[in-house]
């Protein structure tokens, strides 16, 4: 920490009371937003926290001046954070700055224009950052972490302050956004529910009056929710809308949409390109769109498991390996179009045996009733076209289509 | 490390100075065994979380931080003055009346009932049963499973609503030690079995009895996660928490089936990776791959071959599915000139010949007799139905090897 004398720390507290109060009343939002952004550690606000240490008694500054003391409850309490953000108490500083968003939230309702929204959005960002930071803090002297989850209270109140018939309201999304990655971090992923009814069926809120930027959030976390419920068309529309408007400059954003969308794209039939997968590095997937191409089940497998940690807290892991079937088709497929070249009139019969031997190639050993009972899967899904004589023990496609592609639904439906 | 150490009060003396017989345990958040202090009460960090509605009451108002439990010194399995008041208003199970006195019971019958609507401000210290007395009382419970006197619904019923109280004694007193782990999964246990058992009773109370049952099975099972997280250590899973989490795996195989709790895919996440690895999760995983599949065949025979008791007890109708569906495919995909042989058919589903002849007529579907003799099951019928929700349950063979 600098050293600062005394005169010099007294000057910069009173240089930020007085953009702090100016901001208010000339309702200069971005000022205000620079103010409080504590995570951007901009040398200002490290500045005015070594000044504030220094001092000690900032509150007495705050006391002196009418002009400051009106937002006396709300600057001291903030002042409390910063001193603690800044020597690394983190917990303290958490408790502090959820008493000084109360404190704002209290304001920010009287302010009638919705001037300060922007402000409050980075009051929302600032306290769920430091709820996580506080929450290590929290576990690595052997607590239990609580603190992200009494953040996650605070933005409900702040949601429910948002949600009214004023201009307010399009900020309701932003705060939405906020949850869903607070709920997302603790796991309590269920909790989304409610906020996800009030946005979409609560009549003040119209969901293309919401900022691009926010849509695209949201439609990237109800997405991965329906990943999570294994509701692949739901997935598949807001992840893809998700995809389509989010700015495409931000490369780790659009990586981390693809990351759930090509599985579900995958389990409809839609194979990215190679070029993607390289492009946004996805290399997790290689392996299984080239097992899909080639119906390599071994490859299939493997895939699965050299990523099975990844694949299984992303939770797409149960997605992929549902694609087994399809990698069972494609195998089938090129069964036929090889018989095909060798004897087209008999193309159309697979026999269990041959069957049976193209897996045993592929080092998986199965008797004759585990590939008819494979087979009588395909066939009742309608991956494969045709019939199963038992006694004959052979599959008989049909002449027309006999591997019919998914056209964009899902397996069996 | 000694986890089925059930202490060291003997089961002579239920007089319970019984602070320090917490085992003690690293993490600060199961709370110091308080000595014996003058107050009834411990102090603890934070309270345990438990997903029950056993102790939404106590703990709702209270500030999560600074929290005290009551210890309980009842010392026997029922509060005294609960059985003098319920032998006085002839409100005696059948187990606890004293030689069939409908109002006379004794310390060694009256087990403590379920009270549902209890806040922490109504509950005494003397009302609360302490560790060793709910060891006590669990072990006599279960031992009444055995009883041939009386019809297992009335045990069950009894057993259901006794073990609720256990439940929730456990949770005033945030219990959660490697001791109560063994509680709960005895109780865990306890509702599987009689999961499998119910099925099997006839009588019209059966299905709310049976929905009641899989609720508090669900419950019960929460909590036990619960316990276990609480008392993690890195990399460590207790002797049976392989299994008993893998039960949640095979309660939620169907999607759509709507039991309480969350999709196995934001479950999976939160696994350890010394679970993910362990056998049993390994086998519930891959069931579940053949189950989402359809492949009946797989799915039978791992079951058959693999499967624990209890995993066996919650897989019974996912086994009943895949038999149904096995039926419904094969109907469906044959060759209508060649009939599907039901000997080959049983072997594939794991049963007897007869069973499966059963079994596809309760779908709907016709058996006949080939020129040669054997018994088949013709193809391209229009009339399979899924079989009735109060259905039949038939020998898995090859479960015979699992002794109970």
């Amino acid at each position: 920490m600098a050293y600062v004398s005394m005169g010099e720390a007294h000057r910069r507290i009173t240089e930020y009371l007085n953009r702090f109060c100016d901001a208010v009343s000339y309702q200069d939002s971005s000022t205000l937003c620079r103010l409080l952004s504590f995570s951007s550690n901009s040398p200002p606000l490290l500045s005015l926290a070594d000044a504030l240490n220094v001092f000690q008694d900032a509150s007495s500054l705050i006391r002196q001046s009418d002009k400051f003391s009106e937002y006396g409850e709300i600057l001291a309490h903030l002042f409390r954070s910063l001193q603690s953000y800044r020597v690394g108490n983190l917990v303290e500083a958490y408790l502090a700055f959820e008493k000084f968003a109360n404190a704002f939230v209290q304001e920010f309702r009287n302010w009638e224009s919705a001037w300060a929204l922007e402000a409050l959005y980075v009051v929302c960002y600032e306290i769920r950052i430091l709820a996580e930071k506080a929450d290590k803090e929290l576990t690595s002297n052997g607590k239990s972490p609580e603190k992200l989850k009494a953040a996650g209270s605070l933005l409900m109140k702040v949601f429910g302050v948002l949600a009214g018939k004023g201009p307010k309201r399009v900020g309701a999304l932003y705060v939405t956004c906020q949850l869903f990655k607070t709920y997302f971090k603790l796991g309590t992923v269920n909790l989304c529910r409610s906020v996800i009814r009030s946005i979409e069926t609560a009549r003040i809120f119209d969901f293309e009056e919401f900022p691009r930027r926010d849509k695209v959030t949201y439609m990237y976390y109800t997405g991965r929710l329906e990943v999570f419920n294994e509701n692949f068309p739901a997935a598949d529309t807001k992840l893809s809308y998700a995809l389509q408007y989010c700015n495409p400059k931000r490369e780790r954003n659009i990586r981390m949409i693809l990351k759930y969308l090509i599985p579900v794209k995958l389990s409809i039939g839609i194979i990215p390109k190679d070029e993607l997968l390289q492009n946004y590095n996805l290399h997790e997937y290689t392996k299984i769109v080239q097992a899909l191409r080639k119906g390599d089940l071994r490859l299939l497998r493997h895939a699965l498991q050299e990523h099975e940690d990844r694949f299984l807290r992303s939770g797409v892991y149960l997605v992929l390996e549902k694609l087994e079937l399809q990698v069972y088709q494609r195998l089938m497929k090129k069964i036929y179009i090889i018989q095909k070249l060798s004897d087209p009139a008999r193309a159309h019969q697979l026999k269990l045996e041959v069957i049976a031997k193209a897996l045993r190639w592929l080092e998986m050993d199965m008797d004759l009733d585990e590939v008819e009972c494979i087979m009588t899967i395909l066939i009742y899904k309608n991956l494969v076209k045709g019939y199963l004589a038992h006694k004959s023990k052979v599959v008989v496609l049909s002449k027309q289509d006999p591997f019919p592609k998914l056209n964009g639904k899902p397996v069996g439906s | 490390m000694n986890r089925r150490n059930r202490g060291s009060s003997s089961s002579t003396s239920r007089v319970s100075n019984t602070y320090g017989n917490r085992q003690t345990s690293d993490n600060p958040r199961t709370g110091s065994g308080g000595g014996a202090s003058d107050s009834f009460r411990r102090r603890s960090d934070a309270p345990l979380k438990r997903n029950n509605d056993e102790d939404e009451s106590n703990n709702k108002d209270e500030d999560l931080a600074d929290v005290s439990f009551i210890v309980g010194t009842c010392s026997s399995m029922c509060p005294e003055r609960e059985r003098v008041t319920r032998e006085r208003l002839r409100d005696l199970a059948v187990f606890e009346r004293l030689y069939g006195n409908p109002s006379k019971s004794s310390t060694d019958l009256a087990v403590k009932k379920f009270c549902r609507t209890l806040s922490a401000a109504d509950v005494q210290a003397s009302d609360v049963r302490p560790l060793p007395v709910l060891e006590e009382t669990l072990k006599y419970l279960l031992s009444l499973l055995d009883s041939k006197e009386h019809p297992f619904e009335a045990v069950h019923d009894f057993i259901f609503d006794r073990t609720r109280s256990i439940r929730q004694d456990l949770s005033i007193q945030n219990l959660a030690n490697e001791r109560v782990i063994y509680l709960y999964e005895e109780m865990v246990k306890f509702h599987v079995i009689s999961h499998k058992r119910l099925q099997s009773c006839s009588g019209t109370s059966n299905s709310s009895m049976h929905h009641l049952n899989m609720e508090q099975l669900a419950k019960t099972l929460t909590s036990l996660y619960n316990i276990y997280d609480a008392n993690r250590k890195p990399d460590y899973i207790y002797e049976n928490e392989a299994e008993f989490r893998s039960l949640y795996v095979l309660l939620h195989l169907n999607p759509s089936s709507g039991v309480m709790g969350e999709p196995l895919s934001l479950w999976f996440r939160k696994l350890t990776f010394a679970l993910v690895k362990s056998k049993e999760i390994c086998f519930v995983r891959n069931l579940l791959r053949l189950y989402r599949m359809g492949n009946y065949k797989n799915f039978l025979s791992r079951t058959a071959s693999e499967a624990t008791y209890l995993q066996y007890c919650i897989s019974e109708p996912h086994i009943r599915e895949m038999r149904s569906v096995a039926v419904q495919y094969i109907n469906n995909v044959c060759y209508k000139l060649q009939p599907y042989p039901l000997l080959r058919l049983s072997q594939n589903l794991m049963m007897k010949e007869l069973d499966v002849e059963s079994l596809c007529h309760e779908c709907g579907l016709e058996t006949c007799t080939d020129p040669d003799g054997f018994a088949v099951l013709p193809a391209k019928q229009s009339t399979f139905r899924n079989p009735e929700d109060k259905f039949k349950v038939y020998d898995l063979i090859g479960i015979e090897r699992i002794e109970r």
